[in-house]
């Protein structure tokens, strides 16, 4: 190897982790290439599986926009769900497949994050037969959500219209690729991530489509069993 | 509009004729076509309901006085809606499963492996040319080939393209290949005259369980209308659904089962000793543990008798209802919870997802097709079930109880991570299946490999006759 091509390679080496390099890559190269290659931005949540225990407890990541983006709009929110609470409670005991699920509001966002097992379109089907004339005064307050009311009278628009918000998923083979720094490079994994030349260029093109993302399909305590088995279980009833 | 169409709000004339009832012939020819010229399609089917002479007549819900000699109805595919001049609002307009079709919902349905869309016969492998299913029952080939015929000069035999014909016929009273009685429960609808009229202790299904626009029992749950509501309205999905069944595999498995359970310490107390005597004269202990596991397995003996009503033996003392029955206190020691009939309809027993009870009911209107297996003379010829699986919403209904109960056993935690014994997607190496006993033990049946591979099908679209004619008009 001559010495000015090893120059030469350092130089670009260097380049490649630079701040100049990171940001033209992002704002003119990542754009570029999305411009090239259309990609188009996959739904949310869990892809379906066959194995059981791939279909137990699953995430939703709900993210939904406020349309009042107001102190006064974030108060609305709190309010909606917590004059609800009992009965969303009691809705998701009856969806039967719910293991948590909480609301937070993020920024100017109402969030619903819920493990859930099976079927997401079953999930948000029993939801709203469960729970749709009381949810609907929380649809009410978010970007879209009108068109959706009566969430029970417009089933299938809503469960799409949930699945478009339920944050992306990124593949959990595309999160080992980054934890063991990317493809054909067995690399250690401290230069691995932040080289944005070894990162797969369809998991960036998904997300400059997709601005949210979950890494792999999460951590489980007790992983493959049911709400029900947890219940069943514990003698707890079903 | 007569009294009793008023009563049910909806007109019988409005609907095709195969959804609401069974029609009981003897054969069944479906016709797989592509959409060739468009206008001339939609010409026939206009001919099709106006009582063109040269055309086969659609079949109505209405009542007849005399039967006619053959039946016939359409559906219709994304790709068939498309192609026949669909507007794209009008197309968008349907469920997302639809849309994406019975292949592009694949993994939801458990057709993985050999069972993957890939590796369907022609034309299902290619869900594009798979456009319009025509469907001709009749007792008789000539009729079928006569009504086919009719088919094929549509439009001066321009209108389609036929792919392929699949022909199906009922052998032995109503029996299917693996031996069972089928066809016995079939939902039961809230004003709409049941000729059988055979007690079952559910509730009566509402209309729009399987028609498109009517309220459903989903606690206010309506299910969307494709538009123009013309289009919408009156009309019903179907999961058609060519199901390849291994018979010298279900069989062979029936003989390791039986051969484990007489080994099996509690074998005493699925048959009790001398108990075979009531199976029929001169059956042995081993045929009679053969046909315990093929009930289990079903929730049925084969000759039909429900194990809920008749436990220990398909010969009870005292005959008991085919329909009428129902798993009393959750009770799983005569039907396991995950035998197939219980995963299928839960009917009144504890499920987990209690929102969804009585919810995901389907019309079964299924045909076994290539000869009946004959133990002597063990062959390799593909044989299985025309299965069309009816409902308002494929979303809500079909696919709900493929992904969730009928594989992965969501509905009661003791069998959530099996799959369903005869249908499911089982491997070898994982499958389970528990069998309760009265003692409060289980006995578990394991390495069963699948037996129900998926050939073909597709989501189809029943439209209702008005929509026939919008159809045709555009
Ligand atoms: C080759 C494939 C299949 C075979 C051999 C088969 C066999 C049977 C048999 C023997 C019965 C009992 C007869 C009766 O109650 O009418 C039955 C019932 C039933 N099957 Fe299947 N089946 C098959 C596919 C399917 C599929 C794909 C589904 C739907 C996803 C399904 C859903 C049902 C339902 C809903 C019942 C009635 C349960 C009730 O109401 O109690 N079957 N099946």
């Amino acid at each position: 190897m001559s010495g000015n091509s090893s120059w030469m390679n350092s130089l670009v080496n260097r380049m490649a982790t630079s701040k100049f390099f990171n940001y033209l890559a992002g704002h003119v190269l990542v754009p570029y290439w999305a411009w090239r290659t259309p990609v188009y931005a996959q739904h949310g949540g869990p892809r379906a599986t066959i194995p059981p225990g791939d279909n137990m407890q699953r995430m939703m990541n709900l993210i939904l926009p406020l349309k009042d983006k107001t102190a006064v709009g974030r108060a609305k929110a709190a309010l909606a769900i917590a004059s609800n609470l009992d009965e969303i409670y009691a809705g998701l005991d009856n969806v039967g497949t719910v293991h948590f699920a909480r609301f937070v509001i993020i920024e100017n966002n109402m969030c619903m994050i819920s493990s859930y097992d099976g079927d997401f379109s079953n999930y948000i089907r029993d939801f709203v037969a469960q729970l749709g004339t009381v949810f609907d005064s929380v649809v009410a307050l978010i970007e879209g959500g009108d068109d959706m009311i009566p969430t029970k009278e417009n089933i299938d628009a809503f469960i799409n219209w949930v699945h478009d918000r339920d944050v992306y998923q990124i593949p959990d083979t595309a999160t080992d690729l980054l934890r063991y720094g990317t493809i054909g490079h067995s690399a250690a994994k401290a230069d691995g991530p932040d080289d944005l030349r070894l990162m797969p260029r369809a998991l960036i093109l998904q997300l400059h489509k997709n601005p949210n993302s979950l890494l792999g399909s999460g951590y489980r305590g007790y992983p493959g069993l049911s709400v029900a088995q947890i219940r069943h279980k514990m003698g707890l009833g079903w | 509009m007569s009294t009793f169409a008023s009563r049910n709000a909806f007109d019988p004339a409005d609907v095709q004729g195969n959804i609401l009832r069974g029609y009981h012939y003897g054969r069944v020819r479906h016709l797989i076509l592509e959409v060739h010229h468009a206008a001339a399609a939609r010409r026939w089917l206009g001919q099709c309901v106006s009582g063109h002479p040269d055309a086969p007549q659609i079949t109505t819900e209405e009542h007849w006085t005399t039967r006619p000699a053959s039946c016939f109805n359409i559906g219709l595919t994304y790709f068939g809606l498309k192609g026949l001049g669909a507007s794209k609002a009008s197309l968008a307009s349907f469920p997302t499963e639809f849309k994406a079709g019975m292949a592009g919902r694949s993994v939801k349905l458990g057709d993985i492996g050999e069972s993957a869309p890939n590796y369907w016969a022609e034309p299902f492998d290619d869900p594009s040319k798979v456009q319009l299913i025509a469907s001709i029952h009749a007792d008789d080939l000539v009729e079928l080939d006569r009504v086919e015929q009719q088919v094929v000069n549509a439009g001066s035999g321009a209108a389609f393209i036929l792919h392929t014909a699949r022909d199906g016929w009922n052998f032995d009273t109503d029996h299917v290949h693996f031996g069972y009685k089928d066809s016995i429960s079939q939902p039961r609808f809230i004003g709409v005259h049941d000729p059988d009229n055979h007690a079952d202790g559910q509730p009566q299904a509402p209309i729009g369980s399987m028609l498109i626009g009517y309220p459903t029992e989903y606690q206010g749950i309506r299910y969307n209308i494709p538009q123009p509501d013309v289009l919408g309205r009156n009309g019903a999905f179907n999961a058609f659904r060519i199901l390849a069944q291994d018979v010298a595999a279900f069989e062979a498995y029936l003989d390791t089962a039986a051969d484990e359970l007489l080994d099996h310490p509690l074998s005493e107390e699925l048959l009790a000793l001398g108990a075979e005597a009531s199976f029929g004269p001169d059956v042995s202990r081993r045929e009679a543990m053969r046909e315990i596991v093929a009930a289990k397995m079903c929730g049925r003996w084969r000759n039909g008798v429900p194990l809920a009503l008749s436990p220990t033996t398909p010969n009870p003392e005292h005959e008991v209802s085919l329909t009428n029955f129902n798993y009393e206190d959750n009770d799983a020691t005569g039907c396991p919870y995950g035998a197939h009939l219980r995963r299928a309809n839960p009917r009144e027993a504890a499920i987990v997802q209690r929102a969804a009870r009585h919810t995901r009911r389907l019309v079964r209107r299924g045909v076994p097709y290539g000869k009946a297996f004959d133990p002597a003379k063990p062959d390799n010829e593909e044989r299985g079930l025309l299965g069309n699986f009816i409902c308002a919403s494929l979303g809500g209904q079909f696919e709900a109880l493929m992904c969730d109960w009928i594989n992965l056993g969501l509905e009661d935690p003791q069998i959530t991570g099996s799959n369903d014994p005869i249908l499911g997607a089982n491997f070898r190496e994982t499958s389970w299946f528990h069998i309760p006993l009265k003692s409060g033990k289980n006995i578990n049946l394991q390495g069963f490999p699948r037996f129900i591979s998926t050939r073909g099908g597709a989501y189809t679209f029943l439209p209702g006759i008005p929509a026939i004619r919008y159809l045709a008009s555009l």
